[in-house]
């Protein structure tokens, strides 16, 4: 193994693969900072410039991109409330909290390094698990699916102070969206009205643009305000203080790395679960989770960090089984079969140089993507401190682009524009647009694992399936934690007070 | 006389010139009704200004429409004006099936277009999983139990499995709900499916790993690299053998041109022509293999002869789609 190791670094030292590695992850930020334009983009446009090179500096360039996709979305949804892509969403929910209060080059230093750590301790945990990946691969199921979906709901108790029932009731909305267009199951036409767009539903980057940047401006407009609270020049946060912060909390990048690469390993559980279980994960082994939804640091720390992670374990079920985990891996495996790579367990023995190969495209682009970050996270910090009336145009150009880039059509240009106005008054009568889209989000993935835990083991299926059973107890538990170190810590406030 | 008569003729002869629609200089839009950056558009961007080259039109735009799976912009041609400037370019199995599975949105009806030609397909096979059991397509017949086949919706894979069931004269247990390939390969492996129907190109790993079996082909003919692994059509029951064979024929239409009703002849036979020629085009070839989108031509006329067979067969078909649809809702 360590041959394998030391010749798939040794394959990447070519100048045509180092080259192409700095090309794929400049080219990767520049789309992951576009919205509505992902790492699957990245990789299709990319594909045709990819004939005749060498296998290494292909990966290279391929893989190099689809990684810095992920940051670049992350460096919009801290700044601009504008995820760059799904995956991206939960960076929302204390980043920009952090951008508002001038600790953005704070959270852009926290974000680049959980990332960088994530993608490391990834790619690290990805080679020592290579044993064991199949058996676990083949313990889980949808009924299993079905409660890690239910964890992620668990959060939307985080967004809904001050009234529980307003944050249900956001929550139902998001849900109530989520099932415009094709049933999942059934392929039954559900709230179309006749009109031939809904049948596709409702796009989730346009929602996402919508909600939070669109109305972001609007609010900006009503208010006449800088996004950032305080005046330019008064920011005290460094990038460093970030890259610090990622580096004391290094037991929550470690267990978000871990639940990464297990959720990229699990084909059927998307990145956007991800992002939402790690901060799930974060809010409730946190001895503070009110700080969670005002600019917590841990809130940007968890989700970057089981994003970077996410990657390695997406290789995964192509290795393990040569199955493509995804839409990225499904374009990856076009490529790797017109190099006469067939994608399988026997890659794991006959080629695993090209496996470690890849290991090591994860890390160093990580790594290159990060140092890009750091240097231009100072510069990108102080683009909110623009005077509205350059930034509401600047940005919502940018934002509608990227909901007319989604799918091309202007109708989602037109749905993006009147999420912006949801948004607007859900964020002013305090309707949590978090768990708007944590409902659309999961709403989805809910409703086709129950169906198939259903239909495959029956309706006690909860009692037949031992690690859906222990994950379902571990939901109830953690999601009662918060609670009772609530009761506990009023408790001894009031023994004290008497 | 002589001479009323000649000039009836020539005017004739003028007005029947007038009413014929070259496409020679004109400008042609190819409506692609899928997603912007995906497979069908790529190969649309690829073709199109070898269309152009052959057909000497001024232009071929791609214009993608997106809506409906493929509905929204086959409606939209369904109505354009037949001189040839307007064509489109999907899957055709997907319009066929939403047509005969008796879709809301469907204005358009498929037995009237005019095919213009395939640019590629991609043969489909029937894999089973280790854990099935099954080694063989005659198993499948034998079962004495249901066939679990994990679907991800009411596509292609979903409706063609439908119709070899009934072909085969088994049970069937259809699980909706999974999300891609990637999870219906993977309840295969783990054992919740029995198999799965998939492109030879996408079970290559999981074959080859000695996961999954391939059992059958979905083909009109049997796939070179396997060639012991029998055509659907052979292992149907007699009497259901023409269903089987429309379902492969139609699944070969694949990757299609083609145009709205009552195109003009003389624009048909210049753009099936184009479009042969364009596809056996040496830099288009060369192109196609730089972009990895591998061409499996047809000429239009061997594709519109399929569509009256899947026409023809649809009397037994479409009850045997409905009644699954039934079953799942």
């Amino acid at each position: 193994m360590l041959e394998a190791i030391g010749a798939g670094l040794v394959s990447l030292a070519t100048p045509q693969a180092i080259a192409f590695m700095v090309i794929g992850v400049v080219y990767g930020l520049v789309v992951g900072i576009l919205p509505g334009l992902g790492g699957i983009v990245a990789i299709a446009l990319l594909l045709p410039f990819t004939y005749g090179y060498e296998i290494s500096a292909t990966l290279a360039l391929l893989l190099g991109a689809h990684i810095a996709t992920i940051w670049g979305g992350s460096v919009t949804s801290i700044l601009f409330q504008v995820p760059g892509a799904a995956k991206s969403l939960a960076l929302v929910f204390d980043g920009h909290p952090m951008t508002q209060k001038g600790e953005a080059s704070r959270a852009l230093g926290a974000s680049a390094m959980a990332a960088l750590l994530g993608g490391v301790f990834g790619a690290i945990f990805l080679a020592i698990s290579i044993p064991i990946v199949r058996p676990v691969m083949l313990a889980l199921g949808p009924s299993e699916y079905l409660m890690l979906a239910l964890w992620g709901l668990t959060i939307i108790a985080t967004f809904s102070e001050g009234s529980l029932l307003k944050g249900m009731i956001a929550t139902a909305l998001g849900i109530m969206v989520a099932f415009v267009g094709m049933d999942p199951i059934t392929g039954t036409p559900r709230f179309w009205f006749g009109i031939i767009y809904l049948l596709d539903g409702i796009s989730f980057p346009v929602a996402m643009i919508g909600l939070f940047a669109v109305a972001e401006m609007i609010k900006l407009y009503v208010k006449g305000e800088r996004i950032a609270n305080r005046v330019a020049g008064t920011e005290t946060s460094t990038v460093l203080d970030g890259v610090k912060d990622t580096l004391t909390h290094w037991w929550l990048v470690v267990r978000s790395s871990l639940l990464g690469l297990w959720i990229g390993v699990l084909p059927g559980v998307g990145a956007s679960i991800g992002g939402i279980a790690a901060y799930a994960q974060a809010v409730q082994t946190s001895k503070t989770p009110e700080r969670f939804g005002k600019g917590a640091v841990e809130g940007v720390i968890a989700p970057d960090a089981t994003l970077g992670a996410n990657e390695g374990g997406g290789l995964m079920p192509t290795l393990a089984f040569g199955i493509p985990g995804g839409e990225s891996m499904a374009i990856l495996l076009v490529a790797f079969l017109s190099m006469g790579i067939v994608p399988g367990p026997q890659m794991l023995t006959s080629g695993l140089d090209i496996v470690f190969a890849m290991v090591w495209i994860i890390v160093i682009a990580n790594v290159l993507t990060t140092l890009l970050g750091l240097a231009i996270s100072k510069h990108l910090a102080r683009l909110p401190m623009l005077n509205p009336n350059i930034m509401i145009p600047l940005v919502l150009s940018i934002c509608l682009f990227g909901a007319f880039a989604t799918r091309g059509t202007i109708v989602d240009v037109i749905v993006a524009a009147v999420f912006g106005v949801v948004g607007y008054y859900m964020d002013k009568y305090d309707y949590s647009r978090a768990n708007f889209v944590i409902g659309m989000v999961l709403a989805e993935m809910i409703e086709r694992n129950l169906h198939i835990s259903l239909s495959l083991y029956g309706n006690d299926f909860i009692l037949t399936r031992p690690i859906a059973l222990v994950m379902l107890i571990f939901v109830i538990v953690t999601t009662a934690l918060p609670f009772i170190r609530t009761w506990r810590k009023n408790r001894v406030a009031a023994e004290a007070a008497s | 006389m002589t001479t009323r008569i000649a000039s009836l003729l020539l005017a004739l002869c003028l007005a029947s010139t007038a009413n014929a629609a070259s496409v020679v200089g004109e400008r042609i839009t190819l409506i692609v009704p899928n997603s912007a950056g995906g497979l069908m558009a790529r190969y649309a961007h690829m073709i199109a200004p070898f269309i152009a080259k052959h057909a000497q039109a001024d232009d071929v735009r791609v214009r993608i429409m997106t809506g409906g799976g493929n509905i929204r912009g086959t409606n939209y041609l369904w109505f354009a004006e037949p001189d040839g400037t307007t064509i489109g370019f999907t899957s055709i199995p997907s319009l066929i099936l939403a047509q005969l599975s008796g879709s809301e949105a469907v204005q358009f009806d498929t037995t009237e277009l005019v095919y213009l030609g395939r640019a590629a397909t991609e043969p489909r096979v029937l894999v089973v999983g280790t854990e099935s059991g099954i080694t063989s397509a005659d198993q499948l017949k034998t079962l004495g139990r249901p066939f679990v086949y994990p679907s991800q919706g009411t596509d292609e894979d979903f409706y063609s499995m439908v119709v070899l069931a009934n072909a085969l004269g088994m049970e069937l247990k259809l699980v909706m709900g999974y999300d891609g390939n990637a999870d219906t390969a993977m309840a295969v492996i783990r054992g919740d499916g029995d198999g799965q129907i998939t492109s030879w190109r996408a079970s290559l790993g999981t074959i080859q790993a000695g996961d999954e079996h391939p059992v059958i082909t979905l083909g009109t003919e049997r796939y070179a690299p396997f060639p012991d692994v029998p055509t659907a059509t052979e292992v149907a029951l007699p009497e259901s053998r023409e269903a089987v064979q429309a379902i492969a024929n139609m699944l070969d239409m694949h990757r299609g041109f083609f145009g709205p009703p009552s195109l003009d002849g003389q624009a048909t036979a210049e753009l099936r022509a184009a479009i042969s020629a364009a596809l056996d085009d040496p830099e288009l070839i060369a192109e196609s293999e730089r972009q990895r989108l591998p061409l499996i031509p047809s000429p239009g006329a061997v594709e519109q002869s399929k569509i009256q067979q899947i026409t023809d067969a649809s009397t037994v078909i479409v009850p045997i789609m409905q009644a699954a649809l039934e079953r799942i809702r």
